[in-house]
């Protein structure tokens, strides 16, 4: 049997009375993108969140390439949404992507030289390397992103966590970032995105999981990302009605 | 070393002691948590000093610093609990805290000899007081160096952790996914922050130490790009503030720490003036240099 690079079960999550997540099973072969695509509070933020261990889940366990979390960490990235922190913060956009090698410094390590130059080889990746002395609150919403991505390759995981990277974004940033996570893709590494822009998601997804509050469905792009199935998902909010009329 | 001297030194150190996890108190939003801590630590100094009978007692500092834990940590499981929102635990625990130790002070309880006026702002000058002698010199205030214990204490732990403290401060689900223990790291930064109150207290009190901590650190982030140029300004405008407040004080024969408080306010107004002007000027000069519709200029709030 090949292996999952993720798998979690029987996750259930609430926040405070109110039920997010219920009783979800879900897994991600090793290598290729899989977008979790949902309505809004659907849960695709918490679903990664929990599997990752910044929520407490009510039950269910997850595990990343057969093993714990503690065991693997150097193998997951995580991308979190750009509008997670302060881009006041007094740092630069170098800076920031240096961030990326923390995991792997000991607890008194300053980033050197040798991490300074991933991290400019991670922004030149993302076409960022022009920006990378500006303070991180000059950027665009793309460039944004595109900095963050830059954090997460700086990694180098085997698989990524990346949560809404197309927020707010523009057209050419998008179009680095999809360059990117195909290239990524290519070299057998894996990447779970939450996406809600229905119209994209089998531009780059490999993989599709249909999430509101439970699975819907989930597999293989083509053959999971149907009508019937996203007609499913998005029943009570009717937020698809107008990417399905358009695709008929 | 003359009296005047020593209280000038005694003003910039404690500035200084302050003015540096205070960089991280303003980037981590803490700003309230402070105040409430500043308050809550009475009961802790006033039992302490019960037991101890010196103010300038490590054991003192030490054990009023957890009490101000109480207030973070209280706080945080509070928050967790889902029954209070926002900033409302802070407002339920420090009150009941101070409120403690103000009755203790007030009833005199085992005769502390505690000023209530002294413990709001304290006595920048009395603080000064007690002269260290060495070898039959007078080498300045006893306090003095208790400030310097903790400024080099502060210096220490900013410089060992520097790297983990500015990630968990920008981006901490970031960091706690690289498994860094975001929550110990949080919990000895703020213990840190507390026994920096708690030893500041004698010479500025429970409400101006919020001033020491708070406006150096945000007039710097007005002007900063990088986190390190940020703590270096802080620590400049700190001691700015504290030489020019007092020599305010000692000319107008007036309260030091406030003072330093009311220049420090000054500062931060003047400062964020000239920046909003700069950029201003820098938004008209790029829109008449042609299109740069990439940039979008930095707006600062």
């Amino acid at each position: 049997m090949k292996m999952d690079a993720c798998e979690t079960r029987d996750l259930s999550v609430a926040y405070r009375e109110e039920p997010v997540l219920r009783r979800v099973n879900f897994r991600v072969p090793v290598g290729g993108i899989m977008g979790i695509v949902g309505p809004n509070g659907a849960g695709k933020s918490t679903l990664i969140k929990a599997m990752l261990g910044l929520v407490t889940p009510l039950t269910g366990t997850s595990e990343f390439f057969g093993e714990s979390l503690n065991t693997v960490r150097n193998r997951v990235g995580y991308m979190p949404q750009s509008a997670s922190v302060d881009w006041d913060f007094p740092t630069t956009v170098v800076d920031l992507a240096t961030m990326g090698t923390y995991g792997a410094l000991g607890w008194f390590r300053r980033p050197g030289n040798a991490e300074r130059k991933r991290a400019m080889d991670a922004l030149e990746q993302t076409g960022m390397q022009d920006f990378a002395m500006r303070q991180i609150g000059e950027l665009s919403g793309g460039q944004k992103q595109r900095a963050f991505l830059a954090r997460a390759l700086v990694q180098a995981p085997d698989l990524y966590f990346m949560d809404e990277p197309f927020q707010g974004i523009d057209a050419k940033s998008q179009d680095a970032m999809i360059g990117v996570l195909k290239e990524l893709g290519a070299q057998g590494k894996t990447v779970v995105i939450v996406h809600h822009h229905l119209g994209s998601v089998l531009d780059f997804c490999d993989h599709v999981t249909l999430l509101n509050k439970t699975i819907v469905a989930s597999g293989s792009g083509p053959e999971t990302f149907t009508t019937e199935n996203i007609r499913a998902t998005y029943d009570s909010s009717n937020g698809a009605e107008t990417f399905l009329t358009a695709a008929e | 070393m003359s009296y005047v001297l020593g209280v000038m030194l005694l003003a910039c150190v404690t500035a200084l002691a302050c003015a540096l996890p205070g960089a991280f108190v303003v980037l981590r939003k803490n700003s309230m948590i402070v105040d409430g801590i500043a308050h809550a630590v009475l009961p802790g100094i006033i039992v302490g000093f019960a037991l101890t009978k010196d103010l300038n007692s490590p054991i003192l500092i030490l054990g009023a610093a957890l009490a101000g834990l109480v207030v973070v940590l209280g706080n945080e499981w509070l928050s967790d609990t889902g029954l209070l929102a926002g900033d409302a635990p802070q407002g339920l625990i420090f009150p009941a805290l101070f409120a403690g130790g103000i009755i203790m002070v007030s009833t005199d309880m085992q005769h502390v000899h505690l000023d209530t006026n002294a413990v709001l702002i304290g006595d920048l000058n009395l603080a000064a007081f007690p002269a260290m002698i060495l070898n039959g010199v007078n080498i300045g205030p006893e306090y003095l160096y208790v400030m310097l214990g903790v400024l080099i204490l502060n210096a220490a732990f900013i410089a060992a952790f520097y790297s983990k403290l500015k990630l968990t401060t920008f981006d901490r689900q970031f960091a706690t996914v690289l498994g860094m223990r975001t929550r110990v790291l949080n919990t000895a930064f703020m213990f840190l922050v507390s026994m920096t109150v708690v030893a500041a207290f004698k010479a500025v009190g429970a409400i101006l130490v919020v001033s020491l901590l708070v406006v150096p650190a945000a007039t710097a982030k007005l002007i900063s790009n990088r986190l390190d140029h940020m703590l270096a300004l802080s620590a400049v405008f700190s001691v700015v503030g504290a030489l020019a407040g007092f020599w305010i004080a000692y000319a107008l024969n007036t309260g030091t720490s406030a003072a330093m408080a009311v220049i420090y306010g000054i500062l931060f107004t003047l400062v964020a003036i000239v920046e909003k002007g700069i950029t201003r000027w820098r938004r008209g000069h790029k829109a008449a240099s042609g299109p740069n519709e990439l940039v979008t200029v930095r707006a600062k709030r």
